[in-house]
């Protein structure tokens, strides 16, 4: 509890320091942080490798957008009507992809990514080609239409402190356990009555979910759709934040979101240079720290006040 | 009737690079069980480089592709001693290890050579070849004869060579392998180093007749992996028939349908295949699955 109170606090110190700077970081944070928590969910708990988490991202953004367009309805109704359709997606690709393991599953959700970043592309008629949709209707609430960093940064952050706050029960009750032994081994969970493929079927849906509700609110809030961001490029980048928070930790995700995000502000004036960093940075984390960089920072002190202790006495 | 023949012809060109960027993966798969996520950027900086070393350096061409595929031979060589191998046996982890090292090298790419699409010229001059009302640059028979070489040579490597047989056996069972005194990570490295070489030729025998980009890796080893799971992964051979069915049906449907959905059609035969038949169509050489 004491994080959420903290987390709180910090958001609203930073609405109030009245920097768009901070704000704009603390939206995109929040943003990113739940496609982030649900890839962390499906590969740090349940085992499962994905690279096209960033499809289930553009399918809520672009489902929600079209929805609250074309029918003319709340964008609150549509934000729930595109997750309900990725969350049904979900459920049928993971029928059919987690009967495949390793670097053949790889495969598949990255070209399960590449399909829909196609169709994003190609499909003029309903998405706009590459030129993309313009006047995506903001979110309003009871009238008041929420357009500004400001006003839309509790709304995201109440979605996503709510989704870790489920995250992290869920992994502490009994499903989370029956989770984390798929996770360790499929064949083990089995013997023990662990209906593998249902739960692993699960967990892709509620990390769908998490996904397209980010890219849905991400749609409203930024008022224009292209299908650039939903790339492959962006499937590898969560994958980059969710090794940095050491993948199977929930809080772990908030960080390594923040970290790349910070890292990609600050590698801006390097130019082109920014994506040999995240590379490097990729191969060094799962070389060096595969339990994340917080893991090695947290770890370093704790051995030097041991050393201290051990020569005291 | 005569763009049938085009649309096949041409389909068989590009059909034989996925070919070869696919054994390309079966080299280090069979050697080390890892998918090398990197194999389509092996390809382009091949090209790059003896793009670079003919119109910078100067060189001719035949040296400047020679060296070219040497220096990514090396590159590989490095990747794997630095990066792979400290990684241990875990296939995940090698993945995504393999996906950072692609990472690294295409945007190496755009900061050495900017985002512009570069030309390597023809190696036998640019006039075209006329077959029976269907037309061909003269590159396209360079690319044919050295892919069909390549998988000969390839297979007769891997089937009858002691060396080639120590590849195996280490895929097999690579604790059995050692026991029988065979280096491991020797062969490790060596299978990079001839991936990466076997990628570099690709690249660069296409690059006379497609321009070469630095962001242009990805597709390309998707495309040799749709080739390998086609093929059944771990069969040099297998993968050439799996490149050029791809590279024909692709070529078709570029034809016939639309030239947008091209890349498309990779990934639905890829997961038709995955889904139905995940040994490919002549079945692996049964090696490892990890």
């Amino acid at each position: 509890m004491k994080r959420y109170l903290s987390m709180a606090v910090v958001l609203a110190a930073v609405c109030l320091s009245g920097s768009d700077y901070l704000i704009n970081l603390a939206v995109i944070v929040g943003l990113y942080s739940l496609p982030a928590l649900g890839l962390a969910l499906l590969w740090g708990y349940t085992g499962q490798i994905s690279l096209g988490h960033a499809a289930f991202y553009g399918l809520g953004a672009y489902g929600s957008a079209l929805l609250s367009m074309r029918l003319g309805i709340s964008p609150w109704l549509s934000i729930l009507l595109a997750m309900a359709m990725v969350g049904v997606i979900c459920k049928g690709i993971g029928w059919l992809v987690f009967r495949l393991h390793g670097h053949l599953l790889a495969m598949a959700t990255l070209g399960m990514g590449i399909i829909v970043h196609i169709g994003l592309v190609e499909m003029h008629w309903l998405t706009g080609g590459p030129n993309g949709l313009t006047g995506v209707p903001p979110l309003s609430f009871f009238g008041w239409e929420l357009i500004s960093s400001t006003q839309v940064l509790p709304f995201i952050w109440l979605v996503c402190l709510a989704a870790l706050y489920c995250s992290e029960n869920l992994i502490r009750s009994g499903m989370g356990l029956a989770i984390r032994t798929v996770g360790e081994s499929e064949m083990a969970a089995a013997s023990l009555g662990v209906n593998v493929p249902g739960l692993k079927q699960a967990i892709l849906v509620l990390s769908g979910l998490f996904a397209a509700a980010s890219g849905a609110l991400y749609a409203h809030y930024i008022g224009y759709l292209s299908p650039g961001p939903f790339d492959v490029g962006f499937s590898i980048k969560l994958l980059l934040m969710v090794a940095i928070g050491g993948f199977a930790q929930i809080w772990g995700v908030v960080f390594g979101v923040l970290f790349v995000t910070i890292l990609g502000e600050l590698l801006k004036p390097l130019g082109g240079y920014d994506i040999v960093v995240f590379g490097a940075l990729l191969v060094c984390v799962i070389l060096y720290c595969p339990n994340g960089l917080l893991q090695l920072a947290m770890r370093m002190p704790f051995k030097k006040t041991l050393a201290a202790r051990g020569g005291e006495s | 009737m005569q763009e049938l023949l085009q649309y096949a012809l041409s389909g068989l060109v590009t059909g034989s690079i996925y070919g070869l960027i696919g054994v390309g993966f079966v080299a280090i798969y069979n050697a080390t069980g890892i998918i090398n996520f990197a194999q389509g950027d092996f390809a382009i900086l091949g090209a790059m480089l003896a793009i670079s070393l003919v119109s910078v350096a100067g060189l001719p061409l035949w040296l400047a592709i020679l060296l070219a595929i040497a220096l990514v031979g090396l590159i590989a060589g490095a990747i794997e001693r630095f990066a792979i191998r400290p990684a241990g046996n875990n296939v995940i982890r090698g993945i995504v290890i393999t996906i950072g090292v692609g990472i690294v090298l295409q945007g190496s790419m755009a900061v050495i050579w900017g985002t512009d699409a570069f030309p390597l010229p023809s190696f036998s001059g640019d006039a075209p070849i006329r077959l029976g009302g269907a037309t061909l640059p003269s590159q396209a028979v360079w690319i044919l004869g050295i892919a069909a070489a390549v998988m000969v040579a390839l297979n007769l490597f891997y089937r009858y060579s002691y060396l080639g047989k120590l590849f195996r056996a280490s895929s097999i069972n690579p604790f059995a392998a050692k026991l029988i005194g065979v280096r491991t990570n020797t062969m490790s490295s060596m299978s990079f180093v001839l991936s990466g070489s076997l990628g570099a030729l690709a690249g660069i025998i296409v690059a006379p007749i497609a321009l070469t980009q630095y962001n242009g890796g990805l597709s390309l080893g998707i495309k040799g992996f749709v080739a390998c799971i086609i093929g059944g992964i771990g069969n040099p051979v297998g993968v050439a028939v799996g490149g050029l069915l791809l590279g024909v049906l692709e070529a078709f449907s570029t034809g016939l349908l639309s030239s947008g959905y091209k890349d498309a059609i990779a990934f639905v035969l890829l997961l038709a295949f995955l889904f139905f038949r995940p040994e490919g169509l002549f079945g692996a050489l049964k090696s490892g699955r990890r």
